[in-house]
């Protein structure tokens, strides 16, 4: 299979999509770098370089998703996405709803999230945990190139407003990338590595981060199962429950502060429907509680790193090999 | 606008154009080694404005910058080793590390924030004017903001906001009108805007003459202190080539100001904008003025390198903040 970086997958994905259906446009440039070049050349007409007016922009989606028209608009780093909270989260995400169903919203909302390095307090959030607070919004998280390709084509199909968001940090890294044309289904996780002792829970850039941690932890001779949910909402809370059963300790990492954080409905869920199999503790391993700072030793310690994960992963296999004790009801 | 202004406040602009020239070039010069310093958005080729609003302004007026914001700081007599140790994330630095390049910000100078969101620091502006309104002492806001906020719609608002209340704000609208950008707003000027909001407008000056500028700016200031009401100015500016590099670039070498006495040495394809640099011009006016001699402007040149040698040296000295300091702060 042929190996493309994040950036090229992702728009290979949306020129097959707009290849395969005449009516989609996209509303904002600069999500491809260099590759977006294709898009240019194949459909010069269907691509509206917009002023910067987020609100407008996102409502010109909307808009048009109303009348039938699937769209994309791309907000650059989503940070800049916040200030079309209100389109996205009151008009495009309720709109099906408010009309008993009358009315379909197929727009696609992108942006770049995450700490970027540098970014400081304004150009490195990660709106996903939020976005995925407001029903109605599906909520997208692709991990790697091969993931990238097949849910934008999905999203781009999908009659549904959607939130897609990727990490900066991800868009050079390459992968194995089919040529063809292929969806990946909403709501149906990913198992990145298969383990026996930890399940570690990640989406966007998390998950390489959690790859790394599982090599660490490997030596270690701690097998972790890294899953990928690849949608925040849906989110495939079975399958995720299911990992747990097998290995009997959760680690949730995240790249949202922990309050109201994917990490914390992972766990919350885990608790609820398998609170049975856990073994140990569950574990969180989220962004810290603050603003991120700029200076980059601040910055890196308000992430989660292999190192901090693959500790929270020993805790819980140590915990339950040590004590052999039931969790602590408290524990999630 | 051919300003008569004295000696010595032309050289009092023409110091703080230089100290700025200076220390984005010195930026650029350290970059390689502190890459980390990330995207830098440097007020080269705007110098005339921050100094001209510099020297114009009174101690406890308010200043809300664009993301471009290391001019503004410098001509209103930040601490250039602060300012460069925030630059670098240093515990030195004028926000402790945690603000960066693009959000330096010093409360005894009058920057109480600094936004690097579009229309963020200008709407913020608007409400700092409204906590000096009626206050003793006619304190103004500034506010500056380039052409490219003009598209948001947060601007409508707050200028909206700033005539409806009568709020003591002066906008200044630097307009470097980036040919690519072009299509920004649907409107013959800028100034269109304000105006149908009932906001008073000076004709647009010339942004690269420093003495047009400050002439334009003081008038602004006293009729905002006299009348409470808000004012909106536009310098225009010669977009300097290097404003869109990712990573600082000098494209148009380190700044020789012999060529301010010898147009020979203006040539190859960096001659036009030689011609027209704020900074050399100042300099050709204060020679022509006999203002000011070869030797003034060398030993102003030689006083300014002294004091960024300090600075660097105060900068690259100072540690980084400790990485759990991080988690301090988030709440008064």
């Amino acid at each position: 299979m042929p190996k493309k970086t994040y950036a090229a997958a992702f728009v290979d994905g949306i020129n097959r999509a707009m290849m395969r259906d005449p009516d989609i446009r996209l509303i904002g440039t600069g999500f491809g770098g260099r590759f977006e070049g294709t898009l240019h050349r194949n459909y010069p007409s269907r691509i509206v370089d917009p002023p910067t007016s987020e609100g407008a922009m996102a409502a010109l989606g909307t808009g048009a998703a109303l009348t039938g028209m699937p769209t994309m608009v791309h907000f650059g780093t989503s940070a800049f996405m916040l200030e079309a909270w209100n389109q996205i989260c009151h008009e495009a995400a309720v709109s099906h709803y408010m009309t008993s169903g009358d009315i379909d919203v197929p727009v696609t909302f992108h942006g770049f999230h995450g700490v970027r390095v540098g970014g400081a307090p304004q150009h490195s959030t990660s709106p996903q945990a939020m976005a995925a607070n407001m029903p109605g919004l599906q909520v997208v998280l692709p991990s790697s190139p091969h993931d990238a390709k097949g849910l934008i084509m999905s999203a781009l199909k999908s009659r549904n407003p959607t939130v897609f968001l990727n990490h900066t940090k991800l868009m050079g890294i390459e992968g194995e990338v089919p040529t063809r044309a292929y969806e990946l289904p909403f709501g149906k996780l990913d198992i990145k590595r298969r383990g026996r002792d930890v399940t570690i829970v990640a989406t966007s850039w998390m998950v390489q981060v959690s790859l790394q941690a599982a090599a660490l932890l490997a030596e270690d001779g701690i097998s972790a199962e890294v899953v990928d949910p690849r949608t925040a909402v849906p989110l495939d809370m079975k399958g995720i429950v299911r990992s747990v059963r097998k290995t009997g300790r959760l680690v949730c990492v995240d790249e949202t502060p922990e309050m109201c954080s994917i990490a914390s409905e992972v766990a919350a869920g885990v608790v609820q429907h398998g609170f049975g199999a856990l073994k140990a503790p569950i574990e969180r391993v989220c962004r810290a509680p603050t603003p991120t700072p700029f200076s980059p030793p601040l910055e890196r310690f308000t992430v989660p790193q292999p190192e901090t994960i693959a500790d929270a992963a020993r805790k819980t296999v140590g915990r339950g090999r040590r004590r052999g004790r039931r969790p602590r009801r408290t524990s999630a | 606008m051919a300003a008569r202004l004295n000696g010595k406040l032309r050289l009092g602009l023409f110091e703080r154009m230089l100290l700025i020239r200076r220390f984005e070039e010195m930026n650029i010069e350290i970059w390689p080694r502190h890459s980390y310093m990330g995207r830098q958005h440097l007020y080269i080729g705007h110098e005339a404005i921050a100094a001209a609003v510099g020297l114009a302004t009174k101690r406890g007026d308010i200043c809300n910058t664009t993301h471009r914001n290391h001019g503004y700081v410098l001509a209103r007599g930040v601490d250039p080793g602060k300012a460069l140790a925030e630059i670098l994330g240093r515990e030195g630095g004028t926000n402790g590390g945690r603000g960066g390049p693009w959000h330096i910000s010093d409360k005894a100078h009058g920057f109480l924030t600094t936004s690097a969101q579009l229309g963020g620091g200008l709407a913020l502006g608007v409400g700092a004017g409204f906590g000096l309104k009626g206050k003793r002492g006619k304190r103004v806001s500034v506010v500056h903001f380039g052409d490219g906020t003009m598209p948001e719609g947060l601007v409508y608002e707050s200028f909206n906001m700033a005539s409806v209340l009568a709020l003591p704000v002066l906008f200044v609208c630097e307009n470097n009108a980036i040919p690519e950008r072009g299509g920004l707003l649907a409107v013959k000027h800028w100034d269109d805007v304000p105006r149908a909001l009932s906001i008073h407008c000076e004709p647009p000056v010339d942004g690269n003459d420093a003495g047009a500028v400050y002439a334009v700016v003081d008038k602004a200031l006293a009729r905002i202190r006299r009348t409470g009401k808000p004012v909106f100015i536009q310098p225009n500016v010669k977009a300097w080539p290097g404003s869109h590099k990712a990573v600082p670039e000098y494209t148009t070498g380190v700044t020789d100001l012999a060529m301010a006495w010898d147009a020979k040495r203006a040539k190859g394809p960096n001659a036009d904008w030689n011609r027209t640099d704020p900074v050399l011009r100042m300099a050709r006016v204060l020679l022509r003025a006999k203002q000011a001699t070869r030797g003034d402007i060398e030993a102003v040149d030689a006083k300014i390198g002294r004091r960024l040698k300090a600075a660097l040296a105060y900068a690259e000295a100072s540690p980084f903040p400790k990485p759990r300091s991080a988690l301090r702060g988030v709440y008064a």
